[in-house]
């Protein structure tokens, strides 16, 4: 599967590292672009971009990521996350 | 489609605006400011962007009737982005002049009609509940590439109520699809709904009801998109605008009012514990910023909608509908700010293509003391404009050849600007503002003194070098009259 996310900083996506991030669904249909909150490691392996899900990472003002990286989901965090309005948890949802 | 614009031949009855969208929509048949495109288009990207491209090239507005995935919705994009279509908006003939449709607004804003209560909206035919809502049953486009989510709420009425005065508030603020039951959005925190929430439901950790009206009356939601003082009634001001009584309806769940008409409904709560992912997403400056994180999160408890609904939709960016109708709205709402702070103002226009960054004043007398004080009128709890032009009255704000020029030759470049710093309350969508200053909402503001000093000796004032300042009167008289006889 293929899954899209916006991340603050681009230089947060590191080969390995784990992130907590909103990933959303890019199967095509009604629900595509759905989010849900995930822990995920990245890789740009050859065998991380073989065998785990497809991950297209946008910058903050939308910009894409032409190279996608391999995404291992590492624990789902549900559809919402705490936090106030305006709270801006962006390290926790953002990376 | 047929975008060829055709002089119109119809102008609203005795100056009354629409009663709903869909007589919103054959008016605007009427006047040649809509198309309709039956062909097969795509909700991811495709009908963005031939909505973009339209929007750019000043083109009609469009209701797309043959939406993939979605038979039987139909989505009306920009019903205001142009000002014929401001203009048809108010009852006028879709030609008027820009100085007419302020005038009429500014009319009409004076002398508000408080709507009529009634039992039933036009929005019942089909109600979902609980858990089967879903949202992406809503045919919902993703506008541009890159955006956050798909946006559900660009043109639409977004109400929710104080609980200690009881005011209900009508606002424009943008939500995305987060999840089937979940939209995240992000009114400016210093908006009347980012406000209210702070001040009135979050110390409390309650939920804020809240609901999301797409497809409305032109008048009702020009008037949710106003910058009018708190506590305002929104849809009183909708029916002067009108020049007739709205009618609204209430929630299933709550008492928060909406017009009645509205083809769709979205009722739910702002979660004061939850959250999600918003934006980024591209805007009515034009440009998507950057502004985006944590904004507030609605969980959706129920939808209603009209059978066949017709969804609203505004192609945001570039010259989009905020640009024109906030340009509407907030120039007669400047307008009136100067007059309280003393300025000798004639007048205030601004233009689309300034992107509510941009207005241009005019006054009676200019110079630098009165130029500071429309600087200081126009920098309060949130400044929209980065750019502000005084002009003298013989200028035509109107005509922005006529205010470069002026800017041009008028404006000293050291004398003539002012800057004063924002340190809170810039609206953080600016493209010039850093991310760390959008943080903050910080951020300057710039007036330009295009006026010629008041204390210079009129005999000395240089005489502008145009047809009209140029000639005696009966000179012009004579040209004007015979310009065809000289074979011109």
């Amino acid at each position: 599967m293929e899954y899209q996310a916006h991340v603050r900083h681009m230089k947060d996506v590191q080969e390995g590292k784990k992130l907590v991030i909103t990933i959303r669904d890019l199967s095509p249909g009604k629900h595509k672009y759905t989010g849900r909150v995930a822990r995920v490691q990245v890789s740009r392996t050859p065998e991380a971009l073989a065998n785990w899900e497809k991950l297209w990472v946008h910058s903050v003002v939308g910009l894409k990521d032409p190279q996608p990286w391999g995404m291992k989901i590492v624990e789902e965090l549900g559809i919402t996350v705490p936090g106030k309005p305006y709270s801006d948890g962006d390290d926790r949802v953002h990376g | 489609m047929n975008t060829q614009a055709v002089e119109e031949t119809v102008s609203v009855q005795a100056g009354q605006s629409d009663k709903d969208q869909r007589s919103f929509i054959e008016t605007l048949r009427g006047t040649g400011d809509v198309v309709f495109v039956d062909k097969e288009v795509h909700w991811d990207l495709e009908l963005g962007a031939i909505s973009r491209r339209m929007t750019e090239i000043d083109g009609p507005a469009i209701v797309f009737r043959n939406i993939t995935d979605y038979p039987g919705q139909s989505i009306f994009v920009d019903p205001i982005s142009t000002w014929r279509r401001a203009a048809v908006t108010l009852g006028l003939p879709a030609h008027a002049r820009i100085p007419e449709i302020y005038a009429e607004y500014i009319r009409r804003d004076a002398n508000p009609i408080p709507p009529v209560e009634v039992k039933d909206a036009a929005c019942r035919d089909v109600i979902i509940r609980g858990k089967d809502v879903d949202v992406c049953e809503l045919a919902t486009p993703m506008i541009h590439e890159g955006d956050g989510g798909r946006y559900l709420a660009t043109w639409c009425i977004d109400v929710t109520k104080d609980p200690d005065t009881g005011w209900v508030n009508w606002g424009t603020y943008r939500f995305m699809i987060h999840n089937k039951q979940y939209l995240s959005g992000w009114p400016f925190p210093l908006s009347h709904a980012g406000k209210m929430l702070q001040e009135k439901y979050l110390p409390f950790n309650k939920p804020m009801p809240i609901a999301i009206v797409m497809g409305a009356d032109p008048a009702s939601h020009l008037a949710a998109t106003a910058t009018t003082r708190i506590g305002r009634d929104e849809a009183s001001l909708a029916g002067g605008l009108a020049g007739h009584p709205i009618e609204i309806a209430r929630c299933l769940d709550s008492d928060l009012t909406f017009p009645a008409c509205a083809e769709v409904v979205l009722e739910g709560e702002i979660l004061p514990d939850r959250n999600a992912h918003e934006g980024p997403y591209a805007e009515y400056p034009g440009y998507r910023s950057g502004e985006m994180g944590s904004g507030i999160l609605m969980k959706v408890n129920t939808i209603c909608y009209r059978k066949n609904p017709i969804l609203s939709m505004d192609c945001t960016g570039f010259k989009d509908c905020s640009s024109v109708v906030i340009a509407l709205g907030g120039g007669v709402d400047i307008q009136r700010g100067l007059e309280r702070a003393g300025v000798p103002v004639t007048g205030v226009y601004v233009p689309s293509e300034g992107a509510v960054h941009l207005c241009i004043v005019g006054v009676s007398k200019g110079g630098r003391e009165v130029t500071e004080k429309v600087l200081h009128a126009l920098t309060g709890r949130r400044t929209y404009m980065t750019k502000i032009l005084v002009c003298d009255d013989d200028i035509d704000i109107f005509n922005l050849s006529e205010v470069i020029h002026a800017f041009a030759t008028r404006c000293h470049s050291r004398r003539g600007v002012i800057i004063k710093d924002i340190e809170k309350g810039a609206v953080a969508l600016a493209a010039c503002y850093s991310q760390e200053e959008r943080a903050r909402t910080a951020g300057a503001t710039a007036a330009f003194d295009v006026t010629f000093p008041p204390e210079w000796d009129r005999w000395e004032t240089p005489v502008r070098a145009t047809f009209d300042k140029m000639y005696p009167a009966e000179v012009k008289k004579k040209v004007l009259d015979n310009w065809k006889s000289y074979g011109l």
